[in-house]
């Protein structure tokens, strides 16, 4: 009788064994061993170097331009696209009607492929768009947007915190309807206003919701590759150049694996500490405005 | 009600619109432009008269040097990702029946391992995966784009999640009447966990559908690429031609909103089951 139990749970969990050994566990071995190899996918042998793949990736301005995007991209997004959230969330949470049609449609831009959205990045920022029409119209000259180093970066930071915006706000907003409110209305009677109520009983109640959405966002910053790739390649001059970029332009487009690999762990290693650190930082904080 | 509450009530409805119009207006500029005359595409934000010419030259697979098959591009989306999205969402229930309700040795252990897999970060897979397909002898097949996407750890953990906070009873009347433990599933949980097949679906079945990165690398035939990567391989080339690429765009993304649009009632309440996770 317990074989049998066992035999039953297994077999239904086959295939997720199945899966997660084919397409996890071994190229989890295989890219472990990658890194310490020179290879461009094609030759029979490959070339045993030892750690030169790390030492190349540390010398190179390439990676250590993904690097450092990664943080001027979170720097720009991060801050937008929580303000945004709480922005259309705090909305929603105050119309007395038709709640759930504005929350569905917030929500739409999640649901854009990021091409079809650069296409029409594309059009709107082209020279003779309306756009830059009426800009050199009102001011005389209208910017060369994705040719410009800085506004480059901030256009796809900019298409990124409308793809997300809606989605984080359904984060507030379940913690925004978690929030009793008798608080509210004895802070009425207390004769607190709006802002104070705002505060002093929103803003710290929202904590949880505050904490998911930053590290989700912070996490995001490191998987940037679609919107880049097809509006600027990266550039211009490595302006908008992401991780991925890069591992996609190592690995794919000048056949090194071995070294596409390596900058693909590095970018786990970014990743996974920078999450860590803005967690800690968060719930510090938290802690000390005695939030949690 | 007071005059104030009612104006009040009137400003608060009226940012709503204007922000929903900004949220939105990518969508409507999309569909505006691939409606509009040639001339006007990028130039004009309300075309003075509008026609399907962008969509007939893009369905015709796109005349001049670059004949493409943009029609089979959209089937092949629409292949991948069904099948894909079918299988994650059947497989994740029953891993995720196996793991919340069944008692098995070594349940723990799976349940441990999966919580790894989903946040080991996938991009060190990458390139190890694209040389397992390529060794499988899949590379520039569908089922390099299909294989690798059936089972789902985040479909399996939304279920698991669900049928553990089901009360017992329901399940133990369903072994009463002796029923196998698939039919116990697809007859009774799945019906149950509607609201999570809805969310899990939806997200997943978009997930697939804006695919770029592996698909981009698994694929080179034009004829099996997906819409996704075939609209990117062809920013360039037909940069003259953007009234069929914004018909291509409209192509790309309006299926999703109609889907979308179908499942949302049961959206808002779905939505919290992912949060509170």
């Amino acid at each position: 009788m317990n074989w049998k139990k066992d035999v039953g749970g297994w077999l239904l969990a086959s295939p997720y064994v199945l899966a997660a050994t084919v397409f996890f566990l071994i190229p989890l071995g295989w890219s472990l061993s990658l890194v310490f190899y020179d290879w461009n996918l094609i030759d029979p042998v490959r070339q045993f170097v030892g750690l030169e793949n790390f030492r190349t990736a540390f010398t190179t301005s390439r990676v250590l331009y993904a690097f450092v995007n990664t943080y001027k991209y979170a720097a720009i997004f991060v801050p937008s696209v929580v303000v945004a959230a709480l922005v259309l969330a705090l909305i929603v949470q105050h119309l007395p009607r038709l709640k759930q049609f504005f929350a569905v449609g917030f929500f739409l831009p999640y649901l854009a492929s990021g091409v079809a959205v650069g296409l029409v990045v594309r059009g709107i920022l082209s020279y003779d768009s309306p756009f830059n029409e009426f800009l050199r119209a009102t001011f005389g000259s209208s910017p060369r947007w994705l040719r410009d180093p800085t506004l480059a970066l901030v256009v796809i930071s900019a298409m990124i915190v409308w793809k997300f915006a809606g989605y984080y706000a359904l984060i507030f907003l379940a913690g925004l309807q978690g929030i009793p409110r008798e608080l509210y209305e004895a802070a009425c009677l207390d004769g607190a206003g709006p802002f104070v109520q705002f505060r002093r009983i929103t803003l710290p109640l929202l904590y949880p919701a505050f904490y998911t959405v930053l590290v989700l966002a912070v996490g995001l910053c490191f998987g940037i590759f679609t919107e880049p790739y097809v509006l600027t390649g990266g550039g211009p001059r490595f302006a908008t150049h992401t991780w991925q970029l890069e591992i996609y332009y190592q690995a794919f487009d000048r056949y090194r694996a071995g070294y596409g690999a390596t900058v693909a762990v590095l970018n786990a290693v970014a990743t996974f500490v920078s999450v860590l650190i803005i967690r800690r930082v968060v719930e510090a904080w938290g802690v000390r405005r005695g939030f949690r | 009600m007071s005059r104030a509450r009612l104006v009040k009530g009137f400003v608060l409805y009226a940012v709503a619109i204007v922000v929903l119009l900004l949220m939105i207006s990518p969508y409507l500029y999309m569909l505006l432009q691939s409606l509009a005359p040639w001339r006007e595409v990028d130039r004009v934000l309300f075309p003075s008269t509008y026609g399907w010419r962008s969509y007939e030259w893009l369905l015709g697979g796109g005349v001049g040097a670059l004949p493409r098959p943009w029609l089979r591009a959209w089937a092949n989306s629409a292949l991948v990702a069904s099948v894909v999205t079918f299988s994650r969402v059947a497989l994740g229930a029953v891993v995720g029946y196996a793991l919340a309700v069944l008692a098995f040795r070594g349940r723990r252990l799976i349940q441990n391992f999966i919580l790894f897999h989903m946040f080991y970060p996938g991009i060190i897979l990458l390139i190890p995966a694209f040389l397992l397909i390529r060794s499988l002898g899949l590379y520039d097949t569908y089922w390099a784009m299909i294989l690798p996407g059936l089972v789902s750890t985040w479909a399996i953990f939304m279920y698991a999640n669900f049928f553990r906070s089901l009360p017992r009873e329901v399940i133990e009347a369903a072994r009463m009447d002796g029923a196998g433990e698939l039919r116990i599933i697809f007859q009774i949980m799945v019906p149950i966990a509607r609201p999570v097949t809805a969310i899990v679906f939806l997200f997943l079945f978009m997930e697939r559908w804006v695919e770029l990165l592996w698909d981009m690398i698994v694929i080179r035939d034009p004829s099996k690429q997906t819409l996704n990567v075939l609209l990117t391989t062809m920013f360039g080339p037909y940069g003259g031609y953007p009234g069929p690429l914004y018909a291509a765009g409209v192509l790309l993304t309006f299926p999703i909103l109609i889907l979308f649009l179908i499942f949302s009632r049961r959206f808002v309440k779905g939505v919290s089951l992912v949060i509170s996770t």
